[in-house]
């Protein structure tokens, strides 16, 4: 009696756990590269024999006339999202300011979103930049889940190239480590 | 034969040193020689600069000490001028010519060249005289790329973009680089010919493309793409077609480095929390093998040209420094002790480039001695050195 009730149980468990993997997961596939300019093409991913399936939600780019050298990010600099070193989880109150973000999109439609992620010097170069497209595309995810189209949200990465605060302190190592959100005019 | 004296110097240098590390090549049980001296000797219009030139670059292997012309075992000599360098080496042991050529290399190059085949007359092993170095320098402001010889001189700014480039790559030929730039706006990898300056964008999928690496015969790149919503380790064709996806985790992975045979590649990932090395085949996403390298935050590895040793930046302290993974005891160690970022091997598999504090150095990993490389640039990062 119990036992089939234990492995429904369970079964249930795991359906819930693989639907919600799923979703947060859509199998898009096959991306191909901006302007089809790009000779030969994606011949598809292949399948693993047993490692985890990628995260996230496949990223694209805008119109050349939408460059995240254009993008205006005092509008929204109040809510920039800071992040603990070497991790590109968002905290609980930072999560608020996203959840603004997605209150001021909603208020001023014809806009598109640079999300630029960034990282504190403590990391070689180019695991830095790694790092910050983690972050730009966590809070991509976010937005996505508060009801923003990801097709009007742009990650980008600068490592730690293009730091907030110079200097080697660990208050400026904080401000570094962050996603700026940087507001285009749709076209 | 070849390696021997290598091997030996390695055993005897931990010994006298008394060091904790543990001698990580190949033991033979005899007694440590000394350096063989080559006394060098040349003259002409340009000998005198031609013979600092071959004396530092014949000291900087490591394996040779360079003597006054009368002493040293052997006798490098000839006559340096305008057109070249024609120059021989003899054995002063049995009066042996060993071999008696003329290198045309323009500039300082025909005397690189004649160190170069000194050194592998002299110890079996390649010379790297003629190696160049790709890096980063933000002395104009902004981070450009740049060549240099690997002593430093002929030191030339490629690109005059005003953005940021990163993370460069010489090609096994020395004829391209391949980096990454914000030139447009995101990052994307590009490949310039360097000889001519053209340059292509071969890698603009959304998200990064960054961190290129050449395969051994130069078909093939390996980068990481961020196109499936983290970064992932792929590898495409120079012109830009996807091969092969390599890695499928939900960390990002960075900085891959082929083996000298063409069949693996190393990577960093840091799927399981900080960081760490694990080795992939190259044609496929298969089960990643991790390299318990002893230091818990480990990047940008770089596999040796003798297939032997993995080269990586560890976070030890806060500080980063240099280590080494020997991957027939599959045990690493430290190689620095004052910081260090970024290495890149030499052709020899013996010396590392590295940058430290904006400044690019060259460490002997036997001796664990390390020289700044004098650049006319500062504020230099990421250094690549050709094969």
């Amino acid at each position: 009696m119990n036992i089939p009730r234990l492995a429904l149980l369970v079964a249930l468990t795991l359906a819930v756990a693989a639907c919600s993997d799923d979703k947060n997961n859509p199998n898009y596939g096959g991306m191909g590269p901006d302007g089809g300019a790009l000779p030969g093409s994606d011949n598809g991913d292949k399948v693993g024999n047993g490692n985890d399936a990628s995260g996230g939600i496949p990223p694209t780019r805008p119109a050349d006339g939408m460059n995240p050298d254009k993008a205006d990010y005092t509008t929204l600099s109040s809510d920039t999202v800071y992040f603990d070193f070497d991790k590109a989880t968002i905290n609980g109150d930072e999560r608020t300011k996203l959840v603004a973000v997605s209150e001021w999109f909603k208020a001023n439609p014809g806009h598109a979103l640079f999300l630029a992620g960034h990282a504190d010097k403590r990391g070689t170069p180019e695991y830095n930049r790694a790092l910050g497209e983690r972050r730009a595309d966590a809070v991509r995810e976010y937005l996505v889940g508060l009801g923003i189209s990801a097709d009007v949200l742009y990650a980008t990465s600068y490592g730690s190239d293009r730091p907030a605060i110079d200097g080697d302190t660990e208050e400026a190592y904080a401000k570094n480590r962050r996603v700026e959100i940087g507001v285009v005019v749709k076209q | 034969m070849k390696f021997s004296r290598c091997t030996l110097r390695s055993v005897f240098t931990v010994c006298v040193l008394g060091s904790a590390l543990l001698p990580l090549r190949a033991q033979v049980d005899v007694a440590a020689p000394g350096l063989p001296t080559v006394g060098v000797s040349l003259s002409g219009p340009l000998g005198g600069g031609a013979t600092e030139i071959v004396s530092a670059d014949l000291r900087r292997t490591g394996e040779m000490e360079p003597v006054g012309s009368s002493s040293g075992q052997y006798l490098a000599t000839g006559v340096a001028g305008d057109s070249g360098i024609t120059a021989q080496l003899v054995n002063k042991r049995n009066g042996q010519v060993i071999f008696n050529d003329t290198f045309t290399g323009p500039g300082r190059k025909s005397a690189h060249q004649f160190s170069d085949e000194i050194t592998k007359a002299v110890t079996g092993l390649p010379g790297f005289a003629t190696s160049r170095i790709a890096f980063i320098s933000k002395a104009s402001g902004s981070k450009e790329l740049y060549v240099s010889d690997i002593d430093g001189f002929n030191v030339r700014q490629i690109t005059h973009d005003n953005t940021i480039s990163a993370s460069p790559a010489f090609s096994h030929s020395g004829a391209k680089i391949a980096y990454s730039s914000y030139k447009s706006g995101y990052l994307d990898t590009y490949l310039i010919d360097v000889g001519s300056g053209s340059r292509t964008r071969i890698a603009f999928f959304p998200g990064i493309n960054s961190g290129p690496a050449f395969s051994p015969d130069d078909s093939t790149i390996a980068l990481t793409l961020s196109k499936d919503g983290n970064p992932e380790i792929y590898t495409i064709s120079t012109s830009g077609s996807i091969e092969n996806r390599i890695t499928r985790t939900r960390g990002g992975e960075t900085s891959p480095s082929w083996s000298p045979t063409g069949d693996r590649l190393v990577y960093s990932s840091d799927d399981h929390g900080a960081p760490q090395l694990y080795i992939s085949s190259s044609s496929g996403v298969t089960d990643m093998d991790q390299l318990y390298t002893g230091n818990s935050y480990c990047t940008k590895p770089d596999w040796s040209p003798d297939g032997k040793s993995i080269a990586f930046t560890a976070r030890v302290s806060g500080q980063f420094e240099i280590g080494s993974f020997d991957l027939a005891s599959r045990q690493g160690h430290l190689v620095t002790t004052d910081g260090g970022e970024d290495p890149s091997w030499t052709r020899d598999s013996r010396h590392l480039v590295y940058s430290k504090n904006g400044r690019l150095y060259i460490l002997d990993v036997v001796t664990h001695k390390s020289f700044p490389i004098e650049l006319s640039v500062s504020s230099c990062g990421e250094p690549s050195v050709s094969r």
